[in-house]
């Protein structure tokens, strides 16, 4: 698309109102690009983009692989557009690209990582077409806004332009079958010692064959939908790994994948299998950008999973672990609550997992608490679970359906009246579960945690 | 006696949205007696070849709506049947519009359902309506949520489920939710109906039969309820 008078215009206010944010110390990772958009509905479209463009897309870890794979490109002397700190729906985008752009609208950088919403798709893929398009994994996510996979992936397999290569989880048999027409390779990891024969979590969102409804038989389940699968009637099945782990080694805290033959090892930086394949997946579009091993290790070398996700500390012999665990999101919370279950250890854990601004304004749609594997917290391990917010009674009950003693349970409507029941006897480890939007009650939940260990444990 | 009920619930594989299978897994926990009947997809139907005293559905995507509309289609007239002979009948989130004439795709393209209820569904797949419920059932007040693409129209006044006090009933412009007719209560209230509502989950166990129903966890059940009752206003 050429530009024309309109997206001057458009394009000059948003520079404008960009520029006036900023001098107000505002925010100006959203407007401008909303501007743009309602001025001149086809900007994105029209304004200069980079050469080449990787898309990040899917229900979970597409921030932490933003993160991580603009760190390492840079680290490789590569400078890029990104919308890491705004929004990652057209807006957003819109945003990064005025920032980036000079006063007549051209790029100087040549390429671009942008998270991509996925309910966003079809306001997005028309105007701006990825070159590769990573899809990390298809889950139930918030249920007003995504409602089901099945929707999601609808949206996805219309919008995902013909020429984009994707970059896909091969373990995901949703994310596996999108747009088959499209060019592709895909990353997975090799059957784990861990992994299952059957699925031991609530939902399972492809259990028959979408395409003749028979059941499908598991090679193995790690949870969820993800593991490999073949339909028992027809050809339906997980397909050939391109990027595939096929060792793990949890002391050496690295992994070895096998591309075309050829075994490469490199550091996991985290032993969450969730990050696992969050690092899998930027190693994966490093090597279709071309990269060698030593380019990928300095890119990956000293990065870790940023704070407001994860963090630890040992205080006087007790490990407290902050792990972002997003409410209304069902499989990102089973999956914290797995990890927890199995660190060793006794432990405490603290959830402050309610949506602030329904509980400030309103009352929280609480069915995503019923997808969510609570039933991983009913573990001799976890000695003590206090839960707080607006939605405790809730959170009660569903610890209680999860068959959880209710001895062990601290329920409470203020989160910051928790600590003081926190029973440090015995307990190796107290895990801090938090929203994406409770980070500063986190922070003043972990200031408490720390007084009382400090306290206690001298 | 409880011991000698039967549950059936059909196709949990996918049958499952928005939390909604818990329904039955709170009522195992209120009837840990009963016999709890899981029919796959691709299994004969329970109900179809003996007596039951529960059928539970779930809610499901679009495109398995259709699928078992299929599946349910050659037993019409035994559903029909069954309602008349008070088999209690839980049929949550859109699971109600199998029941009905038809479903409308935006298009206009029509889905042809059950029916047995004098109802029809439009999609509008571009809109999902989120809102919470509450609403009267017989003398219970009825707390939850609805989170949908669909709406139902079509004259539900002599067998609706609930009287709405709060939010929308089958469609916007509707006061009146869902069907209940004999036991047959189909509702698109979900949370799971059954954990926010302790008083309905006792009124079903007690349309099964039972005399003295059971209620798990009734006090921890019963302050959630309260609470929501007092903020949904």
């Amino acid at each position: 698309m050429k530009k024309n008078l309109r997206f001057y215009v458009a394009f000059y206010l948003a520079k404008l109102a960009r520029w006036t944010l900023k001098v107000l110390k505002r925010n100006a990772s959203y407007f401008p690009g909303k501007l743009a958009i309602t001025i001149c509905p086809d900007f994105l479209g029209r304004i200069d983009k980079p050469k080449t463009i990787i898309g990040v897309t899917g229900t979970n870890g597409k921030t932490t692989v933003c993160n991580i794979l603009e760190e390492a490109l840079r680290k490789n002397g590569y400078e890029l557009i990104d919308n890491h700190l705004g929004s990652n729906v057209n807006s957003g985008i819109a945003s990064s690209l005025i920032e980036e752009a000079d006063n007549r609208g051209r790029q100087k950088k040549e390429i671009a990582v942008f998270e991509l919403d996925e309910r966003s798709a079809v306001k997005i893929y028309p105007y701006l077409v990825p070159t590769y398009l990573v899809c990390t994994n298809l889950f139930r996510d918030s249920l007003r806004r995504n409602a089901h996979t099945e929707f999601i992936f609808n949206i996805l397999n219309k919008s995902i332009p013909k020429e984009t290569k994707l970059i896909l989880n091969g373990d995901d048999l949703l994310v596996s079958n999108l747009a088959k027409e499209n060019e592709r390779v895909y990353f997975g990891i090799g059957r784990l010692e861990t992994d299952e024969d059957t699925c031991h979590n609530i939902v399972q969102d492809i259990s028959i064959c979408p395409n003749c409804s028979s059941k499908l038989e598991w090679e193995f389940v790690r949870y969820n939908h993800i593991g490999r699968a073949h339909c028992s009637k027809c050809d339906f099945c997980s397909p050939q790994i391109d990027y595939e782990v096929t060792q793990i080694d949890f002391e050496q805290k690295n992994m070895t994948i096998r591309n075309n033959g050829i075994e490469e090892t490199y550091d996991i930086m985290n032993d969450n299998i969730i990050n696992i394949y969050n690092v899998l997946t930027v190693i994966s579009v490093l090597k279709e950008l071309g990269m060698t091993k030593e380019q990928i290790e300095k890119g990956l070398e000293g990065q870790k999973i940023v704070d407001t996700r994860y963090s630890e500390e040992m205080i006087n012999g007790i490990k407290v672990v902050t792990h972002l665990a997003k409410g209304l999101n069902p499989i990102a919370c089973s999956r914290v609550f797995d990890y927890v279950r199995k660190q060793p250890g006794n432990k405490a854990v603290i959830m402050i997992l309610d949506n602030l601004h329904d509980a400030a304004t309103s009352s929280e749609n609480t069915a995503w608490q019923y997808d969510t594997d609570y039933e991983f917290l009913n573990d001799d391990s976890i000695k003590q679970i206090l839960i707080a917010g607006a939605r405790y009674l809730d959170g009660l009950v569903r610890l209680e359906i999860a068959d959880v003693d209710k001895d062990k349970i601290i329920a409470k409507r203020k989160e910051l009246e928790l600590v003081q029941d926190l029973d440090l006897e015995g307990i190796d480890k107290v895990f801090i579960l938090h929203d994406l939007h409770s980070t500063e009650l986190r922070d003043r939940i972990k200031e408490q945690v720390r007084e009382k260990i400090e306290k206690e444990r001298k | 006696m409880e011991e000698e009920k039967k549950i059936e619930i059909l196709f949990p594989e996918f049958c499952n949205l928005a939390g909604d299978s818990s329904n039955m897994r709170y009522l195992r926990k209120c009837m840990p007696k009963a016999e709890f009947i899981e029919t796959s997809f691709d299994e004969e139907m329970t109900f179809t070849k003996e007596n039951v005293d529960l059928i539970y559905l779930g809610p499901m995507t679009e495109s398995r709506q259709e699928k078992v509309i299929e599946k349910l289609k050659p037993y019409t007239d035994t559903i029909k049947q069954k309602i008349k002979e008070n088999v209690t009948f839980l049929f949550t989130g859109n699971a109600l519009e199998i029941m009905g004439k038809y479903i409308e795709n935006e298009d206009g393209s029509r889905i042809e359902g059950l029916g047995i209820f004098d109802i029809y569904s439009k999609r509008d797949m571009l809109n999902r309506h989120n809102s919470l419920f509450k609403g009267l059932f017989e003398d219970i007040e009825i707390v939850g949520f609805k989170s949908q693409f669909s709406m139902s129209y079509g004259n539900n006044e002599n067998c609706y489920f609930a009287k709405v006090e709060h939010g929308i009933g089958m469609n916007p412009k509707s006061q009146l939710e869902g069907i209940y007719d004999h036991h047959f209560i189909g509702t698109y209230v979900i949370g799971p109906i059954l954990i926010l509502n302790p008083l309905f989950t006792k009124r079903v166990i007690e349309m099964m039969g039972v005399d003295t129903p059971y209620l798990a966890f009734a006090q921890e059940t019963m302050d959630a309820y309260k609470q929501r009752l007092k903020e949904i206003h």
